[in-house]
């Protein structure tokens, strides 16, 4: 099958203006990042399947190395390689580490509601503690991130994603149902199918849900073991701490957050359908068998750039044949974009130029 | 995606036939009378004012209030749980079970046809749910050969084109005109209030409309017991 421009599914070419806001907004969410003190690392697109220890293998394009006759993989999330580089190359280095990264990420299939193959992952992450600290670092950073990139409204949910589990092994009756499906059904936040497997007791939580403050009160009135109020405390002052943004809480939400323990957030904004980005507290395996703790987030730049975000307006001037290269330069200098005419005949408006460079004046085409 | 300013109408997708005759007097109870036009068959209208001028109502095939919820196109819906099954959409949310429309989805088969399935390494099936009835029969070890129809599911044995069918069953009156035993019920069926995801999380009158029609029907609960 030969049909000209046809790209397989999920995948596309992106154009003017949309590839340099793309551009430019890596450069400003890393921008920010790196200023706050993470240093940036880059992995390699492709590494041995069994290296990349973070996601689902059915979620990565594989294939045979030709080279070492080893499984090698596409990888489908960063976030992975930053914590292997981590506890490898960087594990003598002292702690907290923070590390930031941008790139593309393949996975092997798209869903009907996001069918994109490919997507640019910019993120940043904190190894070597994972308390309310760090998150908090961690949450105003993506904020922050967010907000210079143009990002209006936005709004955090955080989660708890271990709770479910934790309420179960404190004695929650489950019913009929597993532990497994309970969580599930609670991702579906689905109170009547809860219900008829008779796992009554988790359906509390799911009213729970909402603004931080009325959430944080609803689940304070559960029976809650004392180590999940404490981490409930903990949620509180984060919640308290984040100014200028809507935050909201969902205790029961672990769909994509399989990886997380105590926290994990969700970034929205203002009636978007779709979230920019998350993150929480995860534990990066070390190769000696034990855990580090580690807190980061993941942005996914194309959604912004879908948003008309990273756009910048620079007036375009046209330079008629012959211009001097030193005035030429000097309009550079003064934020034009100079498209320079190669004959006499082409006009502005071809060139989407807004201006001509006429007798040592900008006039408008 | 175009961003949707907050005062953006609230997008509620109703189903088209049975469900909605029920459904109308509990959306009334927490403040939402869609137009009158919204009654009427014929109308061309594909959005419908309600009485609160901040939300508006589509009138959508059953399968396809899901869908629109999933997308975020509109942010509440009502559907069966028979649909969420089927989709299993991440994005969608289902925090109220509505009870109304209840009815079981269900194996059925001929009357003469022997139930049990041990023996078998697959099994033909006539449903409007092709991936609910792949994982309903893979679960135990059965590959489904799916038969997808949009209709007349009693149709298919009769004439030879699937040995069973998965379908929506309420009184069994029209399995047994048609010779049809059901054999085994996958799942009980009501109708839930939906919500998308981003939407329960970033619309605060999405959070109220659920509060209020939860109040609703646990105080109905309440009242039935």
């Amino acid at each position: 099958m030969n049909i000209p421009g046809l790209l397989p599914e999920g995948l596309r070419d992106s154009l003017p203006p949309q590839a340099q806001a793309l551009a430019s907004l890596v450069r400003t969410l890393t921008d920010v990042c790196g200023a706050h003190g993470y240093e940036r690392v880059a992995p390699p697109l492709i590494e041995y399947e069994s290296s990349l220890a973070s996601g689902s293998s059915r979620e990565r394009l594989r294939f045979t190395d030709p080279v070492s006759q080893q499984t090698l993989a596409l990888r489908s999330d960063i976030t992975g390689q930053v914590g292997r580089i981590a506890v490898t190359r960087l594990a003598q280095q002292a702690r907290p580490l923070r590390l930031m990264y941008a790139g593309q990420v393949l996975r092997v299939r798209g869903d009907q509601l996001s069918p994109e193959r490919e997507r640019t992952q910019a993120g940043a992450e904190l190894i070597g503690s994972d308390g309310p600290a760090a998150a908090a670092e961690l949450l105003q950073l993506a904020i922050a991130a967010l907000a210079t990139a143009g990002v209006t409204g936005l709004s955090v949910d955080l989660t708890m994603p271990t709770l479910v589990a934790d309420l179960a092994a404190a004695g929650w009756p489950l019913g009929r149902a597993s532990l497994a499906q309970v969580q599930a059904l609670l991702d579906g936040k689905d109170v009547g199918a809860l219900k008829s497997l008779g796992a009554d007791a988790f359906v509390p939580l799911i009213a729970a849900a909402g603004p931080a403050p009325a959430a944080i009160i609803a689940l304070r009135q559960l029976d809650l073991p004392d180590a999940i109020l404490a981490r409930l405390d903990a949620i509180a002052a984060l919640a308290a701490g984040l100014d200028g943004v809507a935050v909201t809480l969902d205790p029961t939400e672990r769909h994509g957050f399989e990886y997380q323990t105590w926290l994990g957030f969700s970034l929205f904004g203002a009636g978007l359908a779709a979230e920019l980005g998350r993150g929480g507290a995860y534990l990066v395996p070390r190769p000696d068998g034990t855990q580090e703790p580690a807190i980061g987030f993941s942005l996914y730049v194309d959604g912004l750039v879908d948003l008309g975000l990273g756009v910048e307006l620079q007036r375009r001037i046209l330079l008629p044949l012959g211009t001097p290269a030193a005035e030429a330069a000097a309009l550079r200098g003064e934020g034009w974009i100079t498209v320079a005419a190669l004959d006499a005949e082409t006009g502005a408006a071809a060139l989407h130029c807004s201006h001509i460079w006429q007798s040592g004046q900008a006039v408008p085409a | 995606m175009p961003q949707r300013i907050m005062t953006a109408p609230l997008i509620i997708a109703l189903p088209k036939g049975r469900i909605l005759k029920e459904a109308l007097p509990l959306l009334a109870r927490i403040g939402i009378v869609p137009e009158p036009d919204f009654s009427n068959e014929n109308s061309r209208k594909l959005t419908f004012e309600t009485s609160r001028p901040d939300c508006q109502v589509i009138r959508v095939r059953s399968f396809d209030v899901a869908t629109f919820v999933a997308f975020g196109a509109a942010q509440l819906g009502i559907a069966g749980n028979d649909v969420l099954m089927e989709f299993d959409f991440s994005e969608i949310y289902a925090p109220v079970d509505l009870g109304i429309g209840k009815c079981r989805l269900s194996v059925a088969q001929p009357d003469g046809l022997d139930p049990d399935l041990t023996r078998l390494s697959h099994v033909r099936v006539a449903t409007k749910y092709p991936a609910l009835t792949r994982r309903h029969f893979a679960a135990r070890g059965l590959q489904a050969e799916v038969i997808k129809l949009n209709g007349a599911m009693e149709l298919a044995p009769l004439v030879g084109l699937s040995s069973r069918i998965v379908d929506l069953v309420s009184t069994g009156k029209t399995l047994a005109e048609n010779g049809l035993k059901e054999v085994e019920v996958i799942a009980e069926v009501t109708s839930r209030l939906i919500a998308n995801r981003a939407a329960f999380k970033t619309d605060g009158r999405v959070v109220e409309l659920v509060n209020a029609m939860r109040g609703l029907v646990e105080r109905g609960d309440a009242a039935a017991a």
